[in-house]
């Protein structure tokens, strides 16, 4: 049945799940990718329903271009447009909250790594907030970010941390940048770098050095009267959080005590504490700004295009460890990277 | 009919984790129709997700299947609303 393969885009969704369902691995990718094209191509049609035209010319590239929606409490995107650059700010505190988020976040980049927003040519940053009713969760879908107000219970103001709000939009820059599988180690390195560039945006903004950072993500999100101090720690992965409702941190920091597991697309949430661990043993290691060299390190690495989208930790120490050496010549800065990834256990034959 | 849900993924990586069994429930009838069309529309392996969605898991009866953001049907959204008393 592989011909079907190349009808795809007009294949009916029982077939498309007898695809998925095949015993054939190509077979099934091409079942489940098909899913994901008809779902893409429906939102293209939602995203293609015009907003207001803007009012003045379009913003020069070293200016954000922000858009904030807003949900209402539904599960429709992008949702009512409620803040734009020519706007002032609202009443709705999460809504402000996410535009001054998305503007701090361009500002690091375009300052740091002189990057224009998440593609580098001026890509306009669209923000969605009061998703759906206890949503507990911010996530980036591929175009634009999603914020919930969070279950209240555990998590809430998913906006009011600039961690978090970096985070997604690095999703996007990693994207643009030939990506990284969502998926095991490629896909923990993914969120290793949302987590990385995250706390580097927060450290920029408040001009901290690796010495004075928190290096926490999340910590703005936990409710009140939870056990714990964030989401996760770079600094000391697995000791962010144990509280009755939300277990423990279940992030490792060395790979002897990398988690095997199905769920999480592989434990992507959880093994990113070992790159995590190891970004910030380099920053600790070379002292200072930790986005001057240490976030130098892993910005051109990221968008160098030659990182393969399945790299796992070897290759990305590797990479790491070359990109030091590129940059700084031998010495103090290669030698920092391939001592930390030693430290985590991570060989990288750098 | 015994239904079961596990959410994983998400920005905060947090798993949850839910189950109950139909009969004798007055709304069983709904979540036994809810349950099985979200069943049928699930994949039988893990589905691609974007970064930071929830992934779920479905078990009917004997019968597991998995499904994830941003490609959840109404039918699906509900049944993990109603079982997670969450937002999906
Ligand atoms: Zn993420």
């Amino acid at each position: 049945m592989k011909y079907l393969a190349h009808v795809c885009s007009i294949v009916p969704p029982h077939i498309v799940d007898a695809l998925a369902d095949s015993d054939d691995p190509e077979v099934r990718e091409v079942g489940l990718r098909t899913r994901e094209l008809d779902d893409q191509q429906r939102q293209q049609r939602l995203r293609a329903v015009p907003i207001e035209a803007p009012a003045v010319p379009p913003f020069v590239t070293d200016q954000p271009d922000r858009t904030v929606f807003d949900a209402g409490q539904s599960t429709d995107l992008p949702g009512n447009r409620t803040r734009g650059e020519q706007d002032t700010p609202t009443t709705d505190q999460a809504v402000n909250e996410a535009f001054d988020g998305l503007g701090s976040t361009f500002t690091f980049y375009y300052d740091v790594f002189q990057r224009r927003s998440i593609d580098g040519a001026g890509l306009p940053l669209d923000a969605t907030v009061h998703y759906g009713q206890n949503f507990n969760n911010a996530l980036w879908n591929g175009r634009q970010m999603v914020f919930g107000d969070g279950n209240r219970k555990t998590l809430q103001n998913f906006t009011a941390s600039l961690d978090v709000i970096a985070h997604e939009l690095t999703h996007g820059v990693t994207m643009y940048s030939g990506g990284l599988d969502y998926q095991g180690q490629s896909g923990a390195l993914n969120e290793s770098i949302s987590d990385v560039f995250g706390s580097l945006a927060k450290q920029y903004t408040l001009r901290q050095t690796a010495e004075d950072a928190d290096w926490l993500i999340g910590d703005g999100v936990l409710v009140s009267g939870i056990n714990g101090v964030a989401l996760r720690s770079m600094k000391a992965p697995g000791t962010a959080y144990d509280d009755p409702l939300m277990g423990k941190d279940p992030q490792p920091a060395v790979m002897a005590d990398y988690v095997n597991t199905l769920r999480d697309s592989g434990g992507v949430h959880i093994n990113s504490g070992i790159p995590n661990h190891a970004f910030y043993l380099v920053a600790m290691a070379l002292g200072g700004y930790a986005w001057e060299k240490a976030g130098r390190i892993w910005y051109q690495t990221l968008t160098s295009g030659t990182l393969p989208s399945d790299a796992d930790f070897p290759t990305f120490a590797q990479a790491t460890t070359a990109t030091a050496h590129t940059l700084y010549g031998p010495g103090t800065e290669e030698d920092a990277v391939r001592k930390a990834w030693g430290q985590v256990g991570v060989n990288g034959n750098g | 009919m015994h239904i079961r849900v596990t959410r994983s993924g998400g920005f905060a990586g947090l798993t949850l984790h839910a189950e109950l069994e139909t009969s004798g429930r007055p709304d069983a009838a709904e979540l036994e129709r809810l349950a099985t069309d979200a069943v049928t529309a699930a994949e039988p392996e893990s589905s691609p997700v974007v970064p930071d969605g929830f992934e779920y898991e479905i078990t009917v009866d004997d019968h597991t299947a998995h499904c994830a953001d941003p490609h959840l049907t109404d039918a699906q959204r509900q049944l993990f609303e109603r079982l997670l008393h969450e937002g999906a």
